[in-house]
Formats: C-alpha cells, sequence, structure tokens
C-alpha cells in the first residue's frame, strides 16, 4: 500500500463511481452496468429511501405520437416536433436546443425502461398546462422502487449512508473522490475512472422548501470547486400552494398537487388574510389556474403588503363552498385515491382528506416553497461537463431547460441518467486510472475534520440560520437589484471567514453526527446560494421563472444569453454564452414579462 | 387560535463509543400548531442539544426511513402527533449506532 492509500479509512476501486442512487444516478448505473462497466454506486442515503424521486408527484413526459407506439391512448396531433418547439418556446429560448432533442428523443426510452422494469403506472393524463396531453402519471415511490429492485437484481455494488466529499483531480481530469460513512464517521478513498453526478439539488439553501433533507448540492458545489462549469444558477423554480402551516406538513406540495387536478381544479380559491380572492386582481381571466409563476408572485405580492397569514403566507380556500359540497370532494378524492388508483402515500390517503375535510372550518396557510433548481452542472447534449471523466444527470445539471421548467423532471432525470450510462463507459475504457494526488487528499481531510477540532467559532447550525435569513429576505422569488448585491456581500463575508471557522461542540464522536454532515454541507449550500445570488444580480431582466421587479422585461435583445460561471485560480470566472440553437431561431425584442410568458395580467408592479 | 403548549420530550441518549450505559435526557419542547416528534427532535437538534442523533429524510411518510418507538411503540418519527409528554427510543435498543438511530433502519 502506498502513501496515499493510509490516508483514509477505506480505499476502493471501481471504473465508474456513480453518485446518487434514485432516478438519475440508479438509472445510469443500470444502463452502465448492461454495458459492462465495472459500477459503483454511492448514495448519502439508502436506495429507494433518499432524495427528490421519491417524493415525485409523478409525472413523466412523452410525446402523445410516440406514447401512442407505447400503447398509450396518447394523441395524434402531437408530434415529438412539437414537443420539442413547446419545450423552447416555453423556456424562454435559454434552453440548449440540443439537450432539448435528446430530451424529446430519450423521454419514450426512459418510460420504456421504467415500465420494463415494473413500475406501476395510473394512466396519461394532461398535468402540466401544454395543450397536449403528454404526461404519464405514477408516483414517485414506485419509481423508486423499480430502480430499487433492478439495481439489487443486477447486484450493482452500492454504498449506502455515505456522501460525496470532493472530487480528486490529476492533470485535469477526474481521478477519484473522498466520501464519508455518515454512520461511521469513516473516510473512504475511491479511485475511479469516471464519475457521473446524480445529486439533485441544494433546497436546504432555503428554509422553506419543498425538498428532502439531503438535497444540500453536494455534486454542484463540489464540481465548481473542481473547477466545473455551473449555467443558469439564477434559475430557482418555487412551487406556490406549499404548506407553510402547520410545521408537521410544511412544505408538503399535496394541495398544490390537487390544484392541477381535475375537477379539484376548479373549486380552489387562494384568498389574502382579509378573504379576498387576490387572484381577481393579478390574473382576472386565468385566476388561480394562471401560470405556476404569476401564482408565486401574486402570493408574494399580497404578504409583502401586509395582507398575508401569521406565518407568511397566503390562504388555500373552500371556504366559498357548502359543507356538503366539501364532503362530496373528499369522496370523490378518497375514492379515486383509493379505490381507482389505491394509492398509499401519506399526502394523498391522509393529508390530503385531511386538509379537504379541515377547509369546512379554516382556510389553510400555503405558500412558495423553493421547488427545483433549474440550473446547475453544465452538460452538454451527452452528459459531459467540461472536466474529462465527469458526468451530470438530472436535477444538478443544467441547460436543458432554460427559463422555465415546464414539462416533467422526472423525464429528464431519466433521459440523462440513460445517456449518462451509455457515454460513461466509452470514456472508461479509453483512459487509464490516473494517479492519485496525496497533497488534494491530505486538504481535503484537513478541511473537513477542522471543524471537530475547533473549540471555538461558529456553529452549523448558527450558520445555517445567517444563510436561511439571506435566502429567504434575499434570494427568494421576488428578486431586486439592492437587495441580491447584499446577498452576495453577505454570502462573500460567510464564506471567507465563518465558513472556515465553524465548530463542533457538542460531540466530537464521528458517528452520525449531524452537525459535522452540516459543516460539510454548509460549504456546498453556500456556494450555490452565493453563485445563484450573484448570477441573479448579474441577469438584469425577467425572464420565465426568474422575475426581477427592478428589470420586469424580458429583453430578447440583450440577455438571451446564459450565465456560466467556474472557479479559476481560486478566483470566480464569468463568462455569457448564446444558448445552444439547432431549429429554433432566436427571437429579437424586448416584451413585458406577462407577455413573454404569454399571460394578459395585470400589472404585477409593488404597490 | 393557535395554542401554545410546552411538552417534556424525554429521549433515549447512548453513544456507545463514550457511554457505559444507554441514559434518558429530557427536553421541554414547545408546540406550536400541529407538530411531529420529529419536529420536536429538529426543535432539540436546533435549539438545545445539537448532538441528538435520529433518521429524517423526507419529512412526510415516503421515505418510511424514520422508525422510532414514542411511548414503547414504533412508528415514523414524522407522521406521529407530538401532543402530549412522550418518551422517545431507538426501534431496537441493544443495536444503536448512536441516540434514536439504529442500525436496522
Amino acid at each position: 500500500m502506498g502513501e496515499v492509500e493510509k490516508l483514509c479509512d477505506k480505499v476502493i476501486s471501481t471504473d465508474l463511481l456513480i453518485v446518487g442512487s434514485e432516478g438519475a444516478g440508479g438509472h445510469a448505473a443500470i444502463k452502465a452496468h448492461s454495458h459492462g462497466t465495472s459500477v459503483l454506486i454511492l448514495t448519502k442515503g439508502k436506495i429507494g429511501q433518499c432524495g427528490a424521486s421519491q417524493m415525485a408527484g409523478v409525472d413523466f413526459n412523452v410525446d402523445g405520437k410516440t406514447a401512442k407506439k407505447l400503447g398509450f391512448i396518447g394523441d395524434d396531433r402531437d408530434s415529438p416536433a412539437r414537443f420539442f418547439e413547446d419545450l423552447v418556446r416555453e423556456g424562454l429560448y435559454l434552453n440548449n436546443q440540443k439537450m432539448v432533442e435528446k430530451y424529446v428523443e430519450y423521454a419514450p426510452k426512459a418510460m420504456k425502461d421504467l415500465m420494463d422494469w415494473g413500475m406501476r403506472i395510473y394512466g396519461y393524463d394532461s398535468v402540466h398546462t401544454e395543450e397536449m396531453a403528454r404526461g404519464i402519471t405514477s408516483a414517485g415511490t414506485y419509481w423508486v422502487a423499480a430502480i430499487r429492485k433492478k439495481v439489487k437484481e443486477l447486484k450493482i455494488p452500492m454504498l449506502e449512508d455515505i456522501m460525496l466529499i470532493d472530487l480528486l483531480i490529476r492533470e485535469g481530469r477526474i481521478a477519484g473522490a473522498i466520501a464519508l460513512n455518515i454512520k461511521s464517521g469513516e473516510t473512504i478513498l475511491i479511485k475511479c475512472k469516471a464519475i457521473i453526478l446524480a445529486t439533485g439539488g441544494w433546497h436546504r439553501a432555503y428554509s422553506f422548501h419543498t425538498g428532502s433533507y439531503d438535497l444540500t448540492g453536494d455534486g454542484i458545489g463540489i464540481a465548481y470547486r473542481a473547477g466545473a462549469e455551473l449555467i443558469s444558477m439564477e434559475m430557482v423554480q418555487f412551487c406556490p400552494i406549499t404548506m407553510v402551516w402547520p410545521p408537521k406538513d410544511r412544505g408538503s406540495i399535496a394541495l398544490y398537487v390537487l390544484s392541477c387536478i381535475d375537477p379539484f381544479d376548479k373549486y380552489i380559491q387562494l384568498v389574502n388574510n382579509k378573504g379576498e380572492r387576490f387572484m381577481e386582481k393579478y390574473d382576472p381571466i386565468n385566476l388561480e389556474k394562471s401560470t405556476k409563476e404569476i401564482v408565486s408572485i401574486a402570493s408574494e405580492l399580497e404578504v409583502e403588503n401586509g395582507r398575508g397569514g401569521p406565518h407568511g403566507g397566503i390562504f388555500f380556500s373552500l371556504k366559498h363552498l357548502r359543507t356538503k359540497f366539501i364532503d362530496a370532494i373528499i369522496r370523490i378524492a378518497n375514492n379515486r385515491i383509493k379505490n381507482e388508483l389505491k394509492d398509499t402515500r401519506y399526502e394523498f390517503t391522509t393529508l390530503i382528506p385531511e386538509l379537504i375535510k379541515k377547509c369546512k372550518t379554516e382556510n389553510i396557510e400555503v405558500g412558495n416553497g423553493a421547488h427545483y433548481m433549474g440550473g446547475g452542472i453544465k452538460v452538454n447534449e451527452n452528459t459531459e461537463t467540461t472536466i474529462p471523466g465527469l458526468f451530470a444527470a438530472g436535477e444538478c445539471s443544467g441547460g436543458l431547460w432554460g427559463a422555465v421548467r415546464v414539462a416533467s423532471a422526472c423525464t429528464e432525470v431519466g433521459v440523462q441518467g440513460i445517456i449518462a450510462g451509455e457515454v460513461s463507459p466509452k470514456y472508461v475504457k479509453k483512459v487509464e486510472q490516473a494517479e492519485i494526488n496525496e497533497n488534494q487528499v491530505r486538504e481535503i481531510l484537513d478541511r473537513i475534520n477542522k471543524p471537530l477540532m475547533r473549540d471555538e467559532g461558529i456553529t452549523p447550525n448558527e450558520l445555517t440560520k445567517k444563510m436561511h435569513e439571506i435566502s429567504g429576505k434575499k434570494v427568494g422569488l421576488i428578486k431586486e437589484g439592492s437587495l441580491l448585491k447584499e446577498a452576495t456581500e453577505e454570502l462573500e463575508e460567510i464564506i471567507n471567514n465563518d465558513l472556515k471557522n465553524l465548530c463542533i461542540t457538542s460531540t466530537k464522536s464521528k458517528e452520525l453526527n449531524d452537525e459535522w454532515i452540516k459543516a460539510i454541507e454548509l460549504r456546498n449550500l453556500l456556494t450555490c446560494l452565493y453563485l445563484s445570488a450573484k448570477s441573479s444580480l448579474i441577469r438584469e431582466e425577467s425572464r420565465g421563472e426568474f422575475y426581477r421587479r427592478d428589470y420586469t422585461y424580458t429583453d430578447h435583445d440583450n440577455w438571451l444569453k446564459t450565465i456560466v460561471m467556474k472557479q479559476k485560480n481560486g478566483e470566480l470566472d464569468i463568462k455569457f454564452e448564446k444558448p445552444v440553437v439547432t431549429k429554433i431561431s432566436l427571437p429579437k425584442g424586448k416584451l413585458t414579462y406577462q407577455e413573454a410568458i404569454g399571460v394578459a395580467t395585470a400589472s404585477l408592479k409593488r404597490e | 387560535m393557535e395554542e401554545k403548549k410546552i411538552i417534556k420530550v424525554k429521549s433515549f441518549r447512548f453513544d456507545p463509543q463514550k457511554d457505559e450505559k444507554p441514559y434518558y435526557d429530557t427536553f421541554n419542547v414547545p408546540i406550536s400548531g400541529k407538530m411531529s416528534v420529529q419536529d420536536c427532535l429538529v426543535y432539540i437538534r436546533e435549539n438545545e442539544d445539537p448532538s441528538l442523533a435520529f433518521f429524517i429524510n423526507c419529512r412526510l411518510g415516503f421515505c418510511r426511513r424514520c422508525l422510532i418507538r414514542v411511548n414503547g411503540k414504533s412508528c415514523f418519527s414524522c407522521l406521529t402527533d407530538a401532543e402530549d409528554d412522550i418518551v422517545v427510543e431507538p426501534l431496537i435498543k441493544d443495536q444503536v449506532i448512536r441516540d434514536l438511530w439504529s442500525k436496522d433502519i
């Protein structure tokens, strides 16, 4: 054993390391394994029981024409070309069109795989606002169960409850990674030729979000530190009608989902603390059925103007309905969920009927939860990042969606999982294992151990509070230059000082030390939040999910470009890139925000 | 409207590396709105004792991994309401990694 092998508690070798075990990582692992590649899955939780996929609604997208070939009702008016056009047009042209082409082409393949692996399917429906029904509905829990079953069947090796700490780079390409066993505190040196990152979003940078506890931007933060380019970090989607109160239900999107389903969508009203149906003011035509963005912004403006609830939200209301009618809604919902779909998820079987019942006597406080990260590690249509040997799939990657994540993220995850699982084995065959840089390993280990050795400084809980204060007040849904500037300055200060001064004092034990894990995660969360704030400050316009109140126009003449960031010699390097165009040329002109997203609303300005 | 009430959460504690035998700590947790047992544990970890070890992930009944014992009965901590004083323990007391996280979850 060489010197470098002795630095960590364990050493493991594989050809391809896949970080993440769910919709993207699990799918990629199955594909790569079928190419005969030696694969190792590393997951922060347990397969089928962690990450974002399990919590998905879920709908997958396949264009209507191809859906017919898969045996669904489909829609002959639709076609792959039409689906492509919708994605680019509704993404407001910031999409990488080569990636969108792949999305449309591979969507049926991803669907077919999941069907072959035994995923239960509910039906074929339209769950997004598009004219065509393109959605194949299921449950996230069925999705991850199907992947889990396949991974176990193929006996793909897996390291569970283990988090990625950093990538090891040699001469600009992947040489391996350092990981940490959350349960035992052991460090692991993994030698490998290639890595697929499938680590999801960075929801926990916000105190109010819809994701799981493990979504801490690890892949994005780690890739950035390794020198990979990131793209569109300013694109963060907030989900309206997310449960704000009570604490037990906080972060649930059950009522949002209900508000998208026929016939419930017809009866739902959003009201402010005066009982006014405020959407009448913002979008009198579409009301609560307006776009996600408009409903979110309108809710936020109501709260800002003192018409919100006691916990910072607005209200979901059925008060306009008679009690008997609400009882009928509960019966319909129960029948649909329990008898027809035989759904077993708590949110659907228990929470939704409970909440509707509650609406007989009170309104329910809901708001905008951080929901989906549109930007991330810059990849091309082959899921290749800018570091040779490093691939990224799913929510941690960026480039596909442009300014609005309009179609299914679950399909994105499957598509990019397949592609990463097909492309990375070819790379693996071409290269030799690169040598591990001993100094880099020492630096990483030294850095993660420091907070445990310090007896004074700032605690991870204190720093998390500081971060949430900034994300909630200054990098939220409605953005404003002066606040973004403050946020970037404060975050720079935190990254340069507090982050280097973290201390863990409650226990020095390395087993299941949540404070220690938080300390490591904070580095990634703060990196993501900082880059998102910085990117938001740079984009002087509003587009899709991105809304700046000081620049409310969608400015095709100046801002049809993506913001690309990377770390170069320890400094943030920023450049602009034109979106990759294949079929749809970029438009010109300057439109109001509402014109650009195709909604004839009243003004969204501050009162 | 909202009742504010303080409950006592008596928690099993054990660090096999450090402690000779398990013991219990009692924390006061303010209940405001409906809170799950897991919400109480999060409160303790964020405000009282950051070293408390327990499992948390989806918070809404999807992952089905947050198994613990509340007043002796096994349950998912995110789905169980905390209304009155409770005793929280790991699923299997003699297979504990730390505190409320036993090896089998």
